[in-house]
C-alpha cells in the first residue's frame, strides 16, 4: 500500500517538498549573512572604547523586517494539517473510491493504518527538517535579543513545530473522515487548529509551571537578564500609591514627584534620570517580573510536544473508529 | 466447494427510520449469472454493499461464499466488486490503475488485465479520467476480474452505458464466465438487457424479495393471459401475479404449473420484462399495489425457485 | 467460422436460435464434417449471451448427433443434418393444410391461428425439453 498511497498523495507531497525547498532557498541566502554580522557583533568591542551600542542598533535595523517572515513560518504547520490532512480520507469518501478501496483484499482498518503512518511520517520528516533548518538560521537572531522563550519564537524552534504539524495532519484528517467533505472539512481545520494554539500558547503555556517572581529597583536592569528567561509580565511595586498607572507602568509628574521627594535639586531643566531614580528607590517603587527561568526552556518544548501530540493520538484514534463504524 | 454464491436469512438494513431490506432471504447458487432487478431505492446497492462487507446488517444474517463478509482479507480476496458510477482514481493512469489492483490483492493476474485492455485498444498511458463512460466500464470489470474472484458483484454497471458499451461490457463479462466459472450478481434497474445474458432473477421492491428463482422455470411457469372483463376472483388460471382491468378487458400475469385450458382467455407466453413488470406492479392501471385481495403474497424462496 | 445472431424479440429462446444456425450453416455448406464450431468464450464474446445458452445448444446438437465435444479440444461437426424423408414431409403437409382448414371453418381468423400454433409449438417444445 506504500505505493498507493505515496501516488495518490504524491501532488502534495511535491508541493511540500517544493514548499521546503523554496524556504531552504531563503534561509540559505539570508542565513550567512545574519550569521557574518552576528560574529561581528559578538566580536565588539574589538578594540577598547568601541562603542558596540550603535553595532547592536545596525544589527536591529537591518535585521527587522525578518520578523515578518516570522508568522509566515508559523503557518506551516496548518498548511500540512490543511493540504495533507483534511482530504486523506474525505476525498476518497467523497468521490465514491472508498468502495473501490475497501473491497480488494485489504481491509478498511489495515488501509487506514498504511495510509495514516504514512502521512504521519512524511510529516514528521518534513516539519522536523523545516524546524532544523530555522533553528539554525534563526539562532543568531535569538542570541542577539537574548531569548528563544518569546511568543513565536518559541513556536518555531527546537520540537515543537513537529508536535503541531502532527496535531495539524491528525486534526485534518479526523476532521475530514467526520464530515466527509474536503472543502469545509479544510475550513474547519484551519479554524480549529488556530484556536488550539492560540488557546494553548496564551493560557496554557504560562502555566507549565509556577512562575517565579524577581524585583528590583526601578530604572536598573534586571539582575537576571541574559539568562534567557521568559518574562511574562512586568509590573511597577509602588508603596506610596502615587505613581502607578493602570498599566502596570508608571508615571511620573513634577508636582508629585516634589511632593515625594522634596530634596530633588529644582534644576530648571527639570531633575535627571539618576535622581529620580534614586528618588524612587528610595521610596521603595521596584519593578517586579513575573518569568518562567529560561532552563526550563527545553522542558516547556517538552510539555507543549507531549499535548500536542497526545491530541494528535486522540485525534487518530477517533479516526479510526470513524472508518470502522460509520462509513459504508 | 461451496455450491451457495449468497445466503441471506432476515436480513434486515436500516437507515435511520426508514428500512432499506426488510426480512430478506435469498439462496443463489453458484455458476449462475444473477440479475438483481428493481426500481431505484428497492434496496439493490444495500444488499450488494451488505453482500460486500461494506455495510453491517441491522438485523438478520448475510453470507457470501459460506462467509461473513468483509471480516478478513480472505474473504475480501475471493469477491469482485464494482460500485455504482465506477469510482476510479481519475488522474491515475490506466496502468496506474492496474498497478493499484496488484498492489490491493494477493492473487492478481496481471496478463489477464493487461491481455483485456489490449484487445479494447484502452491505451495503458491514459489517464482514467479522460477515457470514455464504456472505457471506465472496461477498467472497472478488468480490475475485479483480475483478481480471480469466485464471485463478481455488478452495482448497476450498465446504467450510464451507451447500448454498444452496454453490449460490449456484457460481452466481456460472459466471457469471463465462460471462461472463469465466476459466478455474477449484476444489479440493473433496465431489465432488456438481461433476459439473454442471465440466468437466475431477483426482484427487489421496496425492500422485500418479490422474485427469487431461475429464469427458465419462470418464463415457463408464467404466461400472460388476457379476455373479458372479469370482476372478482379469476378461476382456472393459476395464481394471479398481476392485473389490470379495463372497462372491457382483463389482463393477468398469472403462475401456472400446467397448460392453461380454459378458451375464454387468450394465453401468451411471457418475457423476463413483464415477469419483472407484473412482480413490481408497474403496469398503469395495476392492482397489485393497490387492492389488497388481488395482490399476491410475495412467494417465498422454496415455492417460486424452480 | 460461423457467426451467430441473436435476436431477442423473435420469441425463440436463444439456445434455439443457436441449434438452428449451425444447422442452417450446415445444410448450406458454410461448415462441414471435421470444422469446429466456435468455443463457448468465442460466442459470448461475440454475442453477449450466457455461456450456459451456448451449451445448452452444443449439446442439443450432440444428442442429435450432429457434433461430439471434445473434451479440452472443442466442438466438431460430424455430419450435415438429415431433413425429413420426403414422403414424411408431403403427409406432414397434408395433415397442416386440413387443419388450417378447420381452423378457418371454425372461424379463427390469422391471428388466433398464429396465436394457437405458437403456444402448442411452445408447449410441446418444453414439454420434449421436460423429458430430455
Amino acid at each position: 500500500m506504500i505505493w498507493v498511497t505515496w501516488r495518490q498523495h504524491r501532488a502534495q507531497a511535491f508541493a511540500t517538498l517544493i514548499g521546503l525547498c523554496a524556504i531552504g532557498a531563503f534561509l540559505l541566502i539570508t542565513g550567512p549573512r545574519i550569521a557574518s554580522a552576528f560574529r561581528e557583533l559578538q566580536a565588539c568591542p574589538v578594540f577598547p572604547g568601541q562603542d558596540c551600542s550603535s553595532l547592536h542598533e545596525a544589527f536591529d535595523r537591518r535585521f527587522n523586517s525578518l520578523q515578518f517572515v516570522v508568522p509566515l513560518f508559523m503557518v506551516v504547520p496548518l498548511l500540512m494539517g490543511v493540504f495533507l490532512g483534511a482530504p486523506l480520507i474525505a476525498r476518497e469518501v467523497e468521490q465514491g473510491t472508498h468502495r473501490l478501496a475497501w473491497t480488494q483484499s485489504v481491509t478498511r482498518g489495515r488501509w487506514a493504518v498504511a495510509k495514516i503512518s504514512l502521512v504521519c511520517a512524511f510529516t514528521l520528516l518534513a516539519t522536523g527538517l523545516f524546524a532544523w533548518m530555522v533553528s539554525r538560521w534563526s539562532f543568531p537572531l535569538v542570541a542577539a535579543s537574548g531569548t528563544r522563550f518569546g511568543f513565536g519564537v518559541f513556536d518555531l524552534r527546537g520540537i515543537v513545530p513537529i508536535a503541531y504539524a502532527l496535531f495539524a495532519v491528525a486534526l485534518g484528517t479526523a476532521t475530514g473522515t467526520l464530515i466527509r467533505k474536503t472543502l469545509p472539512a479544510m475550513a474547519i481545520t484551519l479554524g480549529a487548529f488556530v484556536a488550539v494554539r492560540v488557546v494553548v500558547e496564551l493560557f496554557l503555556r504560562p502555566r507549565y509551571l509556577a512562575t517565579k517572581t524577581i524585583s528590583y529597583p526601578f530604572l536598573q536592569e534586571s539582575p537576571r537578564s541574559g539568562f534567557g528567561d521568559w518574562v511574562i509580565s512586568s509590573r511597577v511595586f509602588d508603596p506610596t500609591g502615587r505613581f502607578s498607572s493602570p498599566d502596570g507602568g508608571i508615571t511620573v509628574n513634577p508636582s508629585s514627584l516634589a511632593q515625594a521627594c522634596p530634596h530633588i535639586s529644582s534644576d530648571p531643566l527639570g531633575p535627571g534620570k539618576d535622581q529620580v531614580g534614586r528618588c524612587l528607590t528610595q521610596l521603595g517603587v521596584k519593578l517586579v517580573d513575573t518569568y518562567q527561568p529560561g532552563s526550563r526552556y527545553w522542558l516547556f518544548q517538552g510539555i507543549e510536544s507531549a499535548i500536542f501530540v497526545a491530541l494528535a493520538a486522540g485525534l487518530i484514534g477517533l479516526t479510526f473508529w470513524l472508518i470502522r463504524r460509520r462509513i459504508s | 466447494m461451496n455450491t451457495i454464491a449468497l445466503e441471506a436469512s432476515s436480513l434486515s438494513r436500516r437507515y435511520g427510520g426508514t428500512w432499506a431490506l426488510q426480512e430478506c432471504s435469498l439462496s443463489l447458487p453458484t455458476a449462475r449469472v444473477v440479475a438483481l432487478v428493481g426500481p431505484n431505492g428497492a434496496g439493490k446497492t444495500t444488499l450488494l454493499h451488505l453482500a460486500t462487507g461494506l455495510l453491517q446488517p441491522t438485523s438478520g444474517s448475510i453470507h457470501v461464499l459460506g462467509e461473513v463478509p468483509g471480516a478478513d482479507p480472505e474473504i475480501l480476496g475471493r469477491i469482485g466488486f464494482v460500485a455504482q458510477e465506477m469510482p476510479l482514481y481519475r488522474n491515475f493512469t490506466v496502468a496506474e490503475m492496474l498497478r493499484f489492483g496488484e498492489e490491493m490483492n494477493r492473487t492478481w493476474d496481471r496478463d489477464l488485465a493487461v491481455g483485456r485492455l489490449e484487445k479494447l485498444s484502452i491505451p495503458s498511458s491514459q489517464k482514467v479520467g479522460t477515457l470514455s463512460g464504456g472505457q471506465r466500464a472496461q477498467v472497472s470489470l478488468a480490475i475485479a476480474l483480475a483478481k480471480r474472484p469466485e464471485l463478481l458483484l455488478l452495482d448497476e454497471p450498465l446504467a450510464s452505458l451507451d447500448p454498444l458499451a452496454r453490449r460490449d461490457f456484457l460481452a466481456a463479462l460472459m466471457e469471463s464466465v465462460a471462461e472463469h466459472g465466476v459466478s455474477v450478481v449484476l444489479s440493473s434497474h433496465l431489465v432488456a438487457d438481461l433476459e439473454r445474458v442471465c440466468d437466475h432473477l431477483v426482484v427487489l421492491r421496496n425492500g422485500h424479495v418479490a422474485v427469487d428463482g431461475d429464469i427458465v422455470g419462470l418464463t415457463r411457469k408464467h404466461r400472460l393471459v388476457s379476455g373479458p372483463r372479469h370482476t372478482g376472483a379469476l378461476a382456472g388460471v393459476g395464481e394471479v401475479i398481476d392485473r389490470v382491468d379495463t372497462d372491457r378487458q382483463t389482463v393477468a400475469l398469472v403462475r401456472t404449473d400446467g397448460p392453461i385450458m380454459d378458451p375464454t382467455w387468450d394465453v401468451r407466453d411471457v418475457d423476463l420484462e413483464e415477469i419483472v413488470l407484473g412482480y413490481l406492479g408497474g403496469r398503469e392501471g395495476s392492482s397489485v399495489a393497490a387492492d389488497p385481495l388481488l395482490r399476491t403474497v410475495p412467494p417465498a424462496p422454496s415455492e417460486v425457485r424452480s | 467460422m460461423i457467426v451467430f445472431h441473436i435476436d431477442s424479440r423473435s420469441g425463440i429462446p436463444p439456445y434455439l436460435q443457436i441449434v438452428q444456425q449451425v444447422k442452417h450453416a450446415l445444410r448450406l455448406g458454410m461448415i462441414g464434417p471435421g470444422d469446429q464450431l466456435p468455443t463457448i468464450k468465442q460466442v459470448v464474446a461475440d454475442v453477449a449471451i450466457n455461456p450456459n445458452t451456448v451449451l445448452k445448444a452444443y449439446r442439443d446438437l450432440e444428442r442429435e448427433g450432429l457434433v461430439e465435444g471434445r473434451p479440452g479440444v472443442g466442438t466438431f461437426v460430424l455430419r450435415r443434418p438429415d431433413g425429413p424423408p420426403p414422403p414424411l414431409l408431403a403427409q406432414l403437409r397434408r395433415s397442416l393444410d386440413r387443419w388450417l382448414r378447420s381452423a378457418f371453418d371454425a372461424g379463427l381468423d390469422h391471428e388466433s391461428i398464429a396465436s394457437l400454433f405458437e403456444t402448442g409449438l411452445r408447449d410441446a417444445l418444453s414439454e420434449e425439453e421436460e423429458t430430455a
